[in-house]
Order: structure tokens, then sequence, then C-alpha cells
């Protein structure tokens, strides 16, 4: 039976979008700073956020290999598409996708998957951030509901989103064991947004603090059950890890590419800069690089699909990949000397964009800790 | 109204280059894509089955691969894919092309229209969708760019012609070339793209004798015609670099411009 490959097929189209839609319009959008509410919705009626979702429930039926192709290509066209891209298909809408009731699911998932809703994920507080035990939003049970109270920070999408999974503490005493997920919207009384951060890269993903006051949700809005939060948390840790590996792959992409065209460019001395040998070793490191991080990435992936446990496998590739990325963002800009210094041309954003990826899904610091634990130390 | 599509896949670049010595295209490194022009016929059967029902078959003849433009076609939204592959088939020229895409249309039967594209980019011909139509001896609209209405058994196009356009009533069944003019194509749907490559995607293949064809009749065998040679040509500008100063180049440039009349 002659049938196409999916995982080179869903590449190919998203690789002929971000061709042809995102990367020429990259510059302007960084530019504008504003959410990128048309492409968002656009990638929306791609059916590219139900990618993990199975097709008879409103997803494209896909799997975590074919999300982290997704985000990969988009990143290599914008990191700030793709980082809003990667939020709506798994940490925005996952626990309501689990939890959520049929009325949530007609209400929000549903139109969230074609691009209509945005979606959000609220983990960090202003003392919590790798220690999530510390989480200090509480839920506390009031009537039939909950009223909620509490600040996060470092709200992807913050400034836009229709909904929020939120992280809140319903018994401080037992910290990470108290820790529930609940599904908020955002036009709930009590909700209220700050302004957007003035951030170094990414610059067009709206990020913000959230506070609640004294908001009130009804008791099916638990997204998992009684101190099932950090239990549901870890069940999707390692994509989260894969996700993020994947946008320093496509940024790793975009700086090869870019170094490469302008190596074959760029003459001096009577010779393409790309003749010399210290062109050739940054060129070499990077797509070396390249081809490590995809590798470490796409091993998790297939674990992931194959519901093989990978945490350390999926946090070896986060770690490496994106400290890939940062190298990626620091030799381009040297390749392209003085251009690469220059706001008129990509190496500039790619320096920028790479430190958006060192933060989610754990710090390097926790990482290497977690890894040298796991090697045995 | 029940359309096909006749679609191509072709090497993904405008400036297909030659091999100088053996004169085949050098695929090397060149991904292949639906072919543009294809993607608005497309586009235009899609948008005429929303509006009024039917059903939309993408019919498409080349190797095993160019099934990936079948599943990007039900990706974008077609009914059914049909793909024409075989090893006789290699090296047809439009006769043998169109002939086998005629037979294989007459298979499919029960249809209303076909759409393609107005011309392939790499052959750049243009003479499959008008031999199709000789073929199954239905009217043909090349260089469509607007269909307006469908009535009773025939329809309204435009057709672009130079400096202006005509406005045709066809009857039906009839066959229409499309150019790039005609809409925005739209983008695939990741669930269709990812369902067309299952086992139970409405895709089927086939080969010369599902067609009833002999190997005679297909490919180079079947072919009126036969290339003898392909070759870049040489290229006939020659630049030439004005020499000296930035105000005596500007001054030797204008004489000449005014030499020849241009200024």
């Amino acid at each position: 039976m002659i049938r196409s490959d999916a995982e080179a097929l869903v590449r190919k189209t998203m690789a002929r979008f971000v061709d042809s839609e995102l990367a020429p319009r990259a510059k302007e959008i960084d530019e504008a700073g504003e959410f990128p509410g048309e492409i968002f919705r656009r990638i929306g009626r791609m059916g590219v956020y139900g990618i993990r979702y199975p097709r008879d429930r409103g997803g494209s039926g896909g799997n975590t290999t074919l999300y982290c192709i997704i985000c990969e290509e988009l990143a290599r066209g914008l990191m700030s598409v793709a980082a809003i891209t990667a939020m709506q298909c798994l940490m925005g809408t996952n626990f309501l996708f689990h939890f959520g009731s049929p009325e949530m699911i007609e209400e929000y998932f549903l139109p969230a998957m074609r691009g209509e809703k945005v979606a959000s994920f609220c983990l960090t507080e202003p003392e919590a951030g790798s220690d999530l035990g510390n989480v200090n939003t509480r839920a506390v049970p009031d009537g039939d509901g909950y009223r909620i109270d509490g600040m996060k920070t470092w709200v992807t999408n913050g400034p836009v989103a229709d909904f929020f999974t939120v992280l809140c503490q319903t018994d401080p005493a037992k910290r990470l064991k108290g820790v529930n997920f609940f599904f908020i919207p955002r036009d709930t009384a009590g909700v209220s947004v700050s302004k957007p951060f003035d951030l170094l890269g990414t610059r067009t993903t709206k990020i913000s603090e959230l506070a609640f006051t004294d908001v009130r949700i009804p008791r099916r809005y638990m997204l998992g059950g009684e101190g099932q939060g950090m239990r549901n948390l870890m069940s999707i840790l390692a994509e989260i890890r894969c996700m993020t590996a994947a946008l320093a792959v496509g940024l790793q992409q975009a700086a090869l590419n870019d170094s490469i065209r302008y190596a074959h460019e760029r003459a001096q001395f009577g010779s393409t800069i790309g003749r010399y040998q210290m062109i050739q070793g940054k060129i070499a490191d990077m797509a070396t690089d390249l081809d490590a991080s995809r590798l470490l990435t796409y091993r998790a992936t297939r674990m992931i699909d194959e519901k093989i446990s990978c945490i350390k496998e999926a946090s070896m590739a986060k770690y490496f990949a994106t400290e890939a990325a940062c190298r990626a963002g620091d030799k381009v800009t040297r390749i392209l000397g003085a251009y690469g210094y220059s706001m008129e041309y990509s190496a500039q954003r790619y320096y920028r964009d790479n430190r958006f990826l060192l933060y989610g899904g754990g710090t390097h610091e926790i990482l290497r800790q977690n890894i040298a634990r796991w090697a045995g130390l | 109204m029940n359309i096909i599509v006749l679609i191509k896949q072709v090497p993904d670049t405008t400036e297909v280059k030659l091999d100088p010595r053996t004169g085949n295209l050098i695929r090397e490194g060149i991904d292949s894509v639906m072919n543009p022009d294809d993607r608005h016929a497309l586009e235009a059967g899609l948008r005429l089955k929303e509006s009024g029902g039917g059903k939309v078959t993408v019919l498409s003849m080349g190797p095993p691969q160019a099934i990936d433009v079948i599943s990007e076609a039900l990706g974008m939204g077609a009914d059914r894919g049909v793909l024409l592959t075989d090893r006789a088939f290699a090296g047809a020229d439009t006769w043998a092309t169109s002939h086998t895409l005629g037979k294989a249309v007459e298979k499919i039967g029960d249809y209303d229209l076909i759409l393609c594209g107005r011309q392939a980019i790499d052959g750049d011909t243009a003479q499959i969708g008008p031999q199709v139509a000789e073929y199954l001896g239905i009217p043909q609209v090349t260089y469509v760019f607007g269909m307006e209405e469908v009535k009773g058994r025939s329809m309204t196009v435009r057709r672009r012609i130079e400096a202006g356009y005509e406005r045709l009533r066809v009857s039906l069944p009839a066959l229409f070339t499309v150019t790039a003019e005609a809409n925005s194509p739209r983008d695939p749907v990741i669930g269709s793209l990812l369902a067309a490559c299952g086992a139970k995607a409405p895709i089927q293949v086939w080969d010369a004798a599902d067609l009833g064809m002999t190997t005679a009749q297909v490919g180079l065998e079947g072919s009126l015609t036969h290339v003898i040679r392909t070759f870049p040509p040489k290229s006939q500008r020659a630049g030439e670099i004005l020499e000296g100063s930035p105000a005596q180049a500007v001054e030797d440039l204008v004489g000449r411009l005014k030499e020849r009349n241009l200024i």
C-alpha cells in the first residue's frame, strides 16, 4: 500500500507555512510586539492546536513527535509564535481536555482547538518557581465551589488569554501533595491581569502577572482529583521538556541557515568567508550541535509516544538543545560580523530569543542536578 | 457537482537546472511540491463543492512519492484521491499523459467538471488540460480565473485574455484550466493530512492494467514525440561595466541611452 509518511508530510506542511507566511514577516511581527492574533487564528484553522489530542474528541490525532516537529518548524520561523502555539497545544489545554466537563469542553476546549480562544497556564509565583511546594495561591472550599486568592507571575499569554489553568494550594501543610490545578475563565470576577512585561526576546509573546482576589469558581473547575496536582504536572513534564528542546532545535536550524547563507555571500580578501577555516569551524560546531539536539529530542518524543518513561532523556534533550541554541545565537552573530549586531538582521533575534528557553520546563541548574543524580551521583 | 481535479507533483523551484551532460533535470536537493497552479484549481473545486455540494476527486500521475500531493489535497478537503503509478508510465509525453489521465477519468466516471492548473512549472507546456478535454470530447475553457454561476447543466466562467477577459457560458461536463488569479488556496488541515496517511484513507492506486491499457499505449512507448536532446539556452545577455569616475560613467551611460533613442 502506498501512503505518505505522516511526519515528513506534517513537517513539509509546516515548513511551507513558515517559509511563505511566517519567516518573511518575522521581523515585522517581532518589532510590533503585539500578540499575533491573525497568525494565531490561522494556525488554529490548520488544526495544529489539536495535534496531541485524538480526532474523535476535537483533536487532530497526532502524537508528541508530531507536536515537536510543529514546534521546531515554527521556531525556525519565529520563536514567539512557536511558544504561543506550544502553550496552546499542551500546558494551556491539557488538563482541561482530561478533566473538564462536557460543557467546559464545548465552551472552551473546542474553541481553543480552532484558535478562537487563547489558553494559558499559571505555575510560577513570586516565591515559587522551581520550588512548587511553596505555592501560595490558595484554593479554599467555599459553599459548593472554591474561593481563589493569590498571585501568579510569568504567565505566558496572560494579557490575552481567555482562560487559565492555575496551580493552587488547597492544603499548605501538605506542600507538594496539597497542590491542585483549577480552571479559571478570564472574565471571572476578581481576576486581574498586569501590564505585559518588557522582555528581552520573544517580544510578541505576552507575559504578565495575574492576581486572584476573592475569585469564586464552581467545584467542577478543579481539574483532576484532590491532591493530584503534582502528579498531573509530572505526567506532562517530559513532554514540556521535549517541546522546549524542539523549540531550541528550530532556533538552531534558523541560525545555521542564516550563517551558511551569509558565509556563501560575504567576500573578504578575494574569497567568500565560508572558505576560511575559522568560519568553517563555527559552522561545523553549529551543525553538530543541531544534529545532536535533534537526536536527543526525538529519541525522547518517541519514548513518550511509546509510553516509555523518559524524564531523564527529556531533561537531557532540553538541557543540551537549549544550551546549543544559546551557542548558535552567539555564533551566528559572530559569523555575520557587525551585521549580527544590527536590528535589521534576524541574527540578533536568535541571540535574544534563545534566552526564553532557559527557564521554562526546568532551569538548567535544576536539570543538571537531576541528571547528575540519574547518572549515579 | 462532482469534480475531478488533475494535480501534478513538481520540483519546488521555478528555476529548474539541467545537467548539461545528460540533459536531465537536476533533482538532488530540490523538494517536490504540488504544482502551484494545480493548488488554485483544487481550491476552486473545493469552493464549488462547499457552495453547491458534490465530491472532489484528485487525480495524479507520477512516481509512488507523488502520493504526497494526493495526501495534501485530501488535507485541504478533497474527498478521494487516485494515483496513477506504473514504471511503464515513465517518459510519457503530453499525449501519452493526457491519454492515460483521460482513461482514468473515464474509470472514475460520474463527473460534471474537470479542473486543472493552467500549466506545470516543470514542463510549462499547458497542453495536458486541453488534450484531456479533447480525448474525452468535452468543452474546454483555458485561463479561467472566475467561476460565476452554475445553472442546470451549464456554468458561467471568466477567462483571462490579453488586455481583458471573456465571460463564457459552458455546457457541462467541461474542463477548465485555472490561473493563479482565481483564488488564494487554503492551508491543509493537520487532522485530515494525518488521516490521509492512514490505511483507511480514500486513496486508490492504479497501474496501466487497471486502466485497461497496454504498455505500448503508455509512457515512452505510447508517446507521439520523443525528446532528442534537452539543453539550457546560452545566455545572450552580456553586461558591461562603464569605467571611470561616477560622473564620467553617468555621462557615458546617458550618451548610450540617447544613441538608442531610449531617453
